[in-house]
């Protein structure tokens, strides 16, 4: 009854091409703006911002790309890892050896270095599919944990592996605070999930999903597979590597190799797939799936009521993870976005039964 | 004899208690202290977390029976971190909000460089009792950290010293091979430096062996261990990795008596799979073992034969 399009009607091609072509979306999208950067600010505690909000965003942006990747061009990858592990480091780098670098030069040149990898381990891609590029990509993954462990110059030859950052700012605003953290990282998400949203509505991501769904096809009606499966690595390792930054300069300001090691390859891609593959906002369903419901089952316990020895709470977090995770793939195999796409179908019709 | 490791934890929190009650004095007028205990008894490194983790109950619980601290009551917390730096991280945003924080024990090295630029912000202390950061033993720059018993450095150097008087004098390592089996961490890599100097002053060949984190699988590194035939190995090991590294010394044929851990490879949960092959192993330690020790008696007393103790005995 209210999420109707009836008397909205658009008079140019733009109108019609919009992100949100209905009203109530975009007043939707507005409030959810608002509430991001005004209201969490101001009345969420530091402890949500730092340890929930920042961490959520920080993840989200990673499975954003990735999503990219599996979910638009349909090459699984296991090396999400790695290729956050290279922006974060190479953003170190260029931070710490260039005197006065801009910290968002540098969260984007690392993003470059992450790209110039990203499309090297892509380039199996050409010649192997599914779970053998799975495979390939999981090669990535250990080559950069060996790399940044035993390679000196790329942790500036700290003698116990691990580097940290201080000081960060941003044309003289300091990044210290919960608030300033969480700012700069929702600033980024949004500018680079509205920047991913137009790139798969264009020609290349029409492209990318036609690889998806039939490459030989796709080849046969001119669609060049060199193009579009390095160009899909090149996106989506890009947008990995800034994550990869801000989660290392940002969230954890000091860190050591296994901070990107398998678990968050693995991490990002239950991400994508509980989400929603092939959706925008899937990435960021999956991503607060992953980060929020172990917290929320950790702390359960404790809001309940009853006391439980923190291992029993661990394991059984892990549990019954575990059997979510499993009942959502049943319930909807398509993800939590196509759930959410099917309720606003619904919503279209209510009150009124077909 | 579970007790070896809980009297390793109980001495670590006594001496934290003593060094560190002295700033703290302003807070004892309220009525309570909050410690937020941040523990792993879940992941490779729970043989040696949980046992430490109930150690360090037992001595709160002992602090509390016997009347607190200049009567004031000790509550505490725990938070599962797994030894991952973002949990780690997470644990302390969520506890360091609580009214009368005393300080942070991270039980871990990675945790502990993260925290080490959060808590001259925050103004908590952390305590790093004989881990982490050994460049945090600079009190001027690192204002907020507290590195008690010793630091890596110390350890590798008392190693080293100790080898030395088995030698009959430090000029005698010269041209003799030790070999550094370390976890592949930060924790692992931080004696490196010391012992590089050390190889240059006395003049040994220092031969570095990392083993992939968590260190389930040292097949590799114990290889090399046998092909290079070092006088000495020093393990620089937590966890899992311990045990492991003794059974493949076990396999590779490689006698334990010239294996040196580190105090954090010498307690109970490393030897006890071994058995009786792990005879002769050598480790640093940080107090007394036993059950002999007046902390333990105490704890036993009034803790456990209560019924409150934490943990087996």
């Amino acid at each position: 009854m209210f999420y109707r399009e009836n008397g909205q009607f658009k008079s140019s091609y733009r109108a019609d091409q919009q992100i949100f072509p209905i009203a109530q979306d975009r007043i939707a999208i507005a409030l959810l703006l608002l509430v991001a950067f005004v209201v969490v600010p101001l009345g969420v505690s530091d402890y949500w911002m730092r340890a929930i909000l920042t961490p959520f965003l920080i993840l989200s942006l990673a499975a954003l790309g990735l999503n990219i990747l599996v979910g638009y061009c349909g090459q699984i990858s296991l090396g999400t890892g790695a290729f956050m592990a290279v922006g974060a480091y190479a953003a170190y780098n260029f931070h710490v050896r260039i005197d006065g670098m801009p910290l968002i030069a540098s969260m984007l040149l690392g993003g470059l270095c992450a790209t110039l990898i990203g499309v090297l381990f892509g380039i199996p891609s050409l010649r192997i599919k599914g779970l053998y590029l799975a495979v390939a990509t999981l090669a990535a993954q250990f080559f950069t944990d060996w790399a940044f462990l035993r390679i000196q110059w790329f942790t500036n030859n700290s003698s116990s592996g691990s580097v940290s950052v201080a000081g960060l700012n941003v044309l003289g605003m300091p990044i210290e605070s919960a608030v300033q953290k969480y700012i700069f990282c929702l600033v980024v998400v949004v500018v680079f999930a509205l920047l991913a949203k137009n790139l798969v509505r264009s020609a290349i991501g029409r492209e990318w999903m036609a690889m998806r769904d039939m490459d030989v096809a796709a080849a046969v009606i001119g669609i060049r597979p060199v193009y579009a499966k390095l160009t899909a690595f090149a996106v989506s390792s890009f947008i990995v590597g800034v994550a990869g930054a801000l989660w290392g300069f940002i969230h954890l300001g000091a860190w050591e190799p296994a901070a990107f090691s398998i678990d968050r390859s693995f991490q990002l891609l239950f991400m994508v797939i509980i989400g929603g593959l092939g959706s925008i906002m899937g990435s960021f369903f999956g991503a607060a799936f992953i980060v929020l419901l172990p917290l929320f089952l950790n702390q359960l316990p404790a809001w309940l009521g009853f006391s439980i020895s923190t291992a029993l709470a661990s394991h059984l977090e892990t549990m019954i993870f575990g059997a979510l995770i499993v009942f959502f793939l049943i319930v909807e195999p398509h993800g939590l976005a196509r759930l959410w796409s099917t309720a606003k179908e619904k919503l279209r019709l209510w009150p009124f039964p077909h | 004899m579970k007790l070896k490791s809980i009297a390793l934890t109980a001495a670590l929190v006594a001496s934290t208690l003593g060094a560190v009650f002295a700033p703290s004095l302003a807070q004892a007028q309220a009525k309570e202290q909050f410690f937020p205990l941040l523990v792993y008894r879940t992941g490779p490194y729970a043989p040696n977390g949980t046992p430490w983790a109930n150690g360090k109950q037992d001595y709160l619980k002992l602090i509390n029976a016997q009347g607190g601290i200049n009567g004031v009551k000790i509550t505490f917390e725990e938070c599962e971190t797994g030894y991952a730096t973002d949990k780690g991280v997470e644990c302390y945003e969520r506890l360091k909000g609580r009214p009368g924080v005393a300080l942070f024990d991270p039980q871990a090295t990675g945790i502990t460089f993260a925290l080490t630029d959060k808590v001259p912000s925050d103004k908590i202390p952390l305590i790093t009792l004989g881990y982490g950061l050994a460049a945090s033993q600079d009190g001027g720059v690192f204002k907020w950290n507290f590195p008690l018993m010793g630091s890596y450095w110390t350890a590798a150097d008392i190693l080293i010293q100790h080898l030395g008087k088995k030698e009959g004098g430090l000029d005698k390592l010269k041209g003799k091979k030790i070999a550094l089996v370390y976890h592949d961490s930060p924790f692992g890599k931080e004696p490196i430096p010391l012992l590089q100097e050390r190889a240059r002053m006395h003049g040994f060949e220092l031969s570095l062996i990392p083993v992939t984190a968590p260190g389930v699988e040292q097949k590799s590194a114990w290889l090399q261990v046998r092909q290079q035939r070092p006088d000495f190995v020093l393990l620089w090991g937590w966890g899992v990795m311990n045990s492991t590294a003794l059974k493949e010394a076990v396999a590779t044929g490689y006698p334990r008596e010239k294996m040196y851990g580190v105090w954090w490879a010498g307690a109970e949960p490393d030897v006890k799979d071994v058995g009786a092959n792990a005879k002769g192993y050598n480790a640093l330690a940080l107090n007394g073992s036993g059950p002999d020790t007046k902390v333990i008696q105490d704890i036993l007393k009034q803790v456990h034969d209560k019924g409150q103790g934490t943990g087996p005995k």
